[in-house]
């Protein structure tokens, strides 16, 4: 039970992200066939569908924290002594840490000290301080997944491979004979939109 | 602070950043930051900008892109349109890699991303290429250069993402005085501006690809025609050549907004998936949203930091400085086409898509718009130029697809591919020299 | 000091020749020691994320829609309750009387920000690519374009259609797709817009009079010393004078460019007063509490001479 909760915990922000992801897609498409179908527009769809959007965002961009799959220039990586990557990694970490510390600290401060508190949204009419508050919890959150990443890298040796990565790997463990169609290792590859970390491992190989 | 201090301080601390291996996002943040202290502006700022960025409903059409490319390839919709060009092949010389280029050209139309574009192609074309006695390398190589018609031809999430950069930026009045009214900016217009653009860079693909076949001895089938095969890929076919008649249709009607034909590709895919392929599970579904989420959370987080960075640059008049500067070299348009689309193709080398339009549309545009440029023209020749870089090195993300799927080492793909990318690069340059090509669509059809 | 100032419209536009005005103003009247630079279209923010930024103090100035400062300040929301002004004079007079002052006190108490003066924007009227709208039952069938604000969307509803809220961004695409028939803004704004070239009708509507504030942050302002203080004032009450002027006499000559350059057909209602009962009797009373109560409106209605409610 109580594993069960941390798991469902150590994942929360990917179950938040796919209820609003599915909710704000089926709210826009039940606003559309309500338009076209029936001439009737709902006046509140478009900002809920937006705040829930946003809502997405920021717990998502939390998420991708927590798989490391954050964008980085890495080739130079390559060109420099072995032993300075890994310190570079913690410590362009760090300064990411201290980063979302500050961020933290200012919207915290803007959310609860410097908001006009009549400020509401215009056709919902939920208070602004409510839906802005996503950006101290998200970036705190945020930073969570950063420590707990270089937690796990540094004490306990477990690497994050982000989801890119991993899809790499998989590739290249596998040896396609005259390669077959529509093999598993194929599909999964198929979802990887963009294959650049993978291709810091790859370098990595190859250099 | 002067101008310098302040570029030195925002451009200084993020190439540092960068070059340290920081995130994009905080590289651009730290030095928004430090660029704020330095001018004694209060940094709390950015609290707003972070939640104003993200919160537009025109950017939506990014998630629901994404979700909509990652269902169709589930639903089986993404193959079947790449076994309908596969029965194109045919006869040819260098037909079955022709095929290879038509089909990124057919997938490109229902997703809009350069490496999902080459995996799903790559995933079935190059073993078709090696089975027709094509090397390895060379198959892998034309299917990592095709790779980025995905974000050519529409729809496109690059285009998104230089459209809403482009809306928030304001014509310089100089520019207006100088040049008249500019064409305003619009999602749908990109979209309908980058079909000839599209059909140039593949047709330019097709023909090397001719001649290089040619040279290697690729010949196709002697059997010629395969008709049956081909009347079977159609009728197998049929309900994922309607996918992108409901994207491109739905929006180019105006039935649609963009992302609202996002939306109802979304749902389209899913009725074919569930009820029609019946090839869509739970587990897909539940895969395709966390992919969506990881991808979109981390493009956005870089969106926020990139406003601020942009509004930093906009706020200082530096876009100006560049533009006076640039001129103050060359005044030639052609080239300082040459200049920008060297740039680019320089930065796509080493930088993910669409954190350099985000990066580069506040500082580029400015200066397209002080010589004349349609801005809907230098959009379409911005991510032309861009999608180059998906087969790049270092950071060529189609070429590492490619070369994951086939087996053959990342050096021997890129060599293969770099005639493509200089053949792309030359018709990137035709798109640019001749704004009809980008604009005449647009205008036909009354955009 | 060379102040930053948020302008929601872009070159041309009411709001722009206003701050412009200011800017000159506020110029000679410091010896060129302090002027403003305008970031038009929003450049800087909506115009309601640029009150926000005001209010903490890392704005010095925006021109904004009235109905964009309302949410901060909910007494300002008077001024767009549908037909509360019949014609300009009376918009005029209210925001430079005794109401004004009290709007800007209410203001600067509710969201730290001082209105320094307005700019007349005209009424909105309404304009399609359907058909001629000269009575109220024309509306029928018709999807109108209206900002995300409830106000508005409740006039709508009360005669007859469900409005379709959609982005300022996304406007022009979307009646040149006719994703929706028709919108409404003030004359200038069709102009400055190109909306002749989307749009074909035109009807003569007076049920919201843009009223849109030159708002400075407090924060700013106090940082000031008396005589830059006494200067912003002045500049913003002469501001308002031009802002007066040049809508009276720019508004005709707009009118006949629209029809002379892009053929639309301008249309006046021949049932108004219909308009106004249906807005009045069905939106009014949702808002009398946000506005601080009946008695502030009567008063208003008073001071214009018109019946009280
Ligand atoms: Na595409
Ligand atoms: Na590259």
């Amino acid at each position: 039970m109580g594993r069960k909760l941390l798991y469902f915990l150590d994942n929360i922000e990917s179950y938040i992200c796919r209820l609003l992801l599915a909710g704000f897609v089926t709210l826009l498409f039940a606003q559309i066939i309500s338009r076209q179908l029936f001439d009737y527009s709902f006046s509140w769809s478009e900002e809920l569908s937006v705040y829930m959007f946003v809502w997405f965002v920021f717990f998502g961009a939390s998420y991708a924290a927590k798989m490391a799959a954050h964008n980085r220039v890495t080739f130079q990586y390559k060109l420099m002594p072995a032993w300075l990557p890994p310190i570079l990694e913690v410590v362009t970490d760090l300064i990411w840490v201290a980063f979302n510390a500050y961020f933290v600290w200012l919207a915290y401060d803007f959310v609860f000290n410097r908001m006009n508190l009549f400020w509401k949204s215009q056709t919902l009419g939920i208070p602004m301080k409510y839906i802005y508050l996503i950006l101290p919890v998200a970036f705190a959150l945020m930073t969570f997944r950063i420590l707990q990443v270089n937690y796990n890298k540094l004490v306990k040796g477990k690497t994050v491979h982000a989801p890119d990565d991993i899809d790499m790997d998989e590739m290249l463990e596998y040896e396609p004979p005259g390669v077959s169609t529509g093999s598993s290792d194929g599909t999964k590859a198929m979802n990887q939109n963009d294959a650049d970390q993978a291709g810091k491992e790859q370098e990595v190989r190859h250099g | 602070m002067d101008e310098s201090g302040i570029v030195m301080i925002l451009f200084g601390s993020f190439l540092v950043l960068l070059v340290m291996g920081a995130p994009v996002t905080v590289a651009l943040g730290v030095s928004a930051m430090a660029s704020f202290i330095a001018l004694d502006e209060n940094p709390i700022k950015l609290v707003q900008i972070a939640f104003t960025s993200v919160g537009s409903f025109p950017l939506m059409a990014l998630p629901a892109f994404i979700l909509a490319g990652a269902l169709m390839e589930a639903a089986g919709i993404s193959k079947r349109l790449v076994a309908l060009a596969e029965s194109f092949a045919g006869p040819f010389t260098g037909g079955i890699s022709a095929a290879a280029v038509l089909a990124c050209m057919f997938f490109g139309a229902i997703s809009g991303s350069g490496p999902a574009t080459t995996a799903a192609v790559g995933m079935l074309m190059i073993p078709a290429m090696v089975k027709r006695g094509y090397e390895k390398g060379y198959a892998s190589a034309i299917t990592a250069s095709s790779g980025g018609l995905g974000i050519i031809i529409p729809p496109s999430i690059p285009m998104v993402i230089f459209g809403i950069s482009a809306i928030g930026l304001a014509v310089p009045p100089e520019a207006i005085e100088q040049h008249g009214e500019f064409q305003s900016v619009s999602i749908t217009k990109l979209f309908v501006a980058g079909v000839i653009p599209g059909l140039v860079v593949s047709c330019s693909l097709l023909l090397l690809n001719y001649i290089r076949c040619k040279k290697a001895g690729y010949l196709g089938t002697e059997e010629g025609w395969d008709f049956e095969q081909i009347g079977q890929a159609f009728k197998h076919g049929f309900w994922s050549i309607l996918a992108p008649l409901v994207i491109l249709g739905g929006i180019y009607s105006g039935f649609f907004t963009p992302t609202e034909s996002a939306i109802v590709a979304i749902f389209y895919t899913l009725f074919v998936g569930v009820f029609i392929h019946k090839e869509l599970s739970w587990d897909d579904i539940f895969r395709s949203l966390e992919t969506t989420t990881w991808l979109s959370g981390r493009v956005l987080l870089i969106l926020f930091t990139a406003t601020v960075f942009g509004r930093l640059l906009v706020e200082n008049q530096i876009p100006a400085i560049v533009a006076e500067s640039m001129l103050s070299l060359t005044d030639n348009l052609y080239l300082i086409w040459g200049l920008i689309i060297g740039f680019l193709l320089f930065v796509g080398m080493f930088m993910e898509t669409l954190a350099a339009i985000m990066i580069l549309t506040p500082v580029l545009l400015p200066v397209a718009y002080s010589l004349g440029i349609d801005p809907v023209h230098f959009g379409i020749v911005m991510v032309c130029s861009l999608s180059i870089g998906f087969s790049t090195p270092p950071l060529g993300e189609n070429l590492f697809v490619a070369s994951g799927i086939s087996n053959v080492s990342l050096e021997e793909v890129t060599i293969k591919a770099l005639p493509f990318a200089l053949m792309s690069a030359l018709a990137v340059f035709v798109i640019a020299f001749f704004p009809e090509l980008t604009l005449f669509l647009p205008s036909f059809l009354g955009y | 000091a060379n102040f930053k100032m948020s302008v929601g419209d872009g070159e041309g536009s009411a709001q722009q020749v206003m701050g412009q005005k200011f800017a000159e103003l506020l110029a000679e009247k410091t010896d060129n020691k302090h002027t403003a630079k305008l970031f038009l279209n929003g450049l800087l923010g909506s115009e309601q994320d640029t009150v926000n930024a005001a209010s903490i103090g890392t704005l010095d100035f925006s021109v904004l829609a009235s109905n964009n400062l309302a949410p901060f300040s909910p007494t300002v929301g008077m001024l767009s309750l549908p037909y509360i002004f019949e014609n300009l004079d009376q918009a005029a007079k209210t925001v430079q009387g005794p109401v004004g002052t009290e709007l800007t006190e209410n203001t600067l108490r509710d969201a730290g920000v001082r209105i320094l003066g307005w700019t007349f924007s005209g009424f909105r009227v309404l304009s399609n690519s359907k058909k001629p709208v000269t009575q109220l039952s024309d509306l029928k069938g018709m999807v109108i374009r209206v900002p995300k604000n409830e106000i508005m969307i409740d006039t709508y509803k009360s005669w007859g259609i469900n409005p379709t809220p959609l982005a300022w961004t996304e406007t022009f695409t979307a009646l040149q797709q006719r994703v929706v028939d028709g919108q409404d803004t003030p004359y200038t704004t069709i102009y400055s817009m190109k909306f002749g070239e989307v749009q074909q009708y035109i009807t003569d509507l007076h049920y919201l009079f843009l009223l849109e504030p030159l708002i400075v942050s407090e924060a700013v302002f106090q940082d000031q010393n008396k005589k830059t203080q006494q200067a912003m004032l002045e500049a913003g009450k002469e501001a308002t004078a031009y802002s007066l002027d040049w809508l009276q006499e720019k508004e005709g000559q707009i009118k006949k460019e629209l029809v002379s350059k892009y053929g639309m057909e301008l249309n006046t209602l021949n049932d108004e007063a219909a308009w106004a009962e249906a807005a009045q009797k069905e939106v009014w009373p949702k808002f009398y509490d946000s506005v601080g109560g009946k008695d502030k409106i009567n008063a208003l209605l008073k001071s214009l001479g018109r019946n009280e409610i």
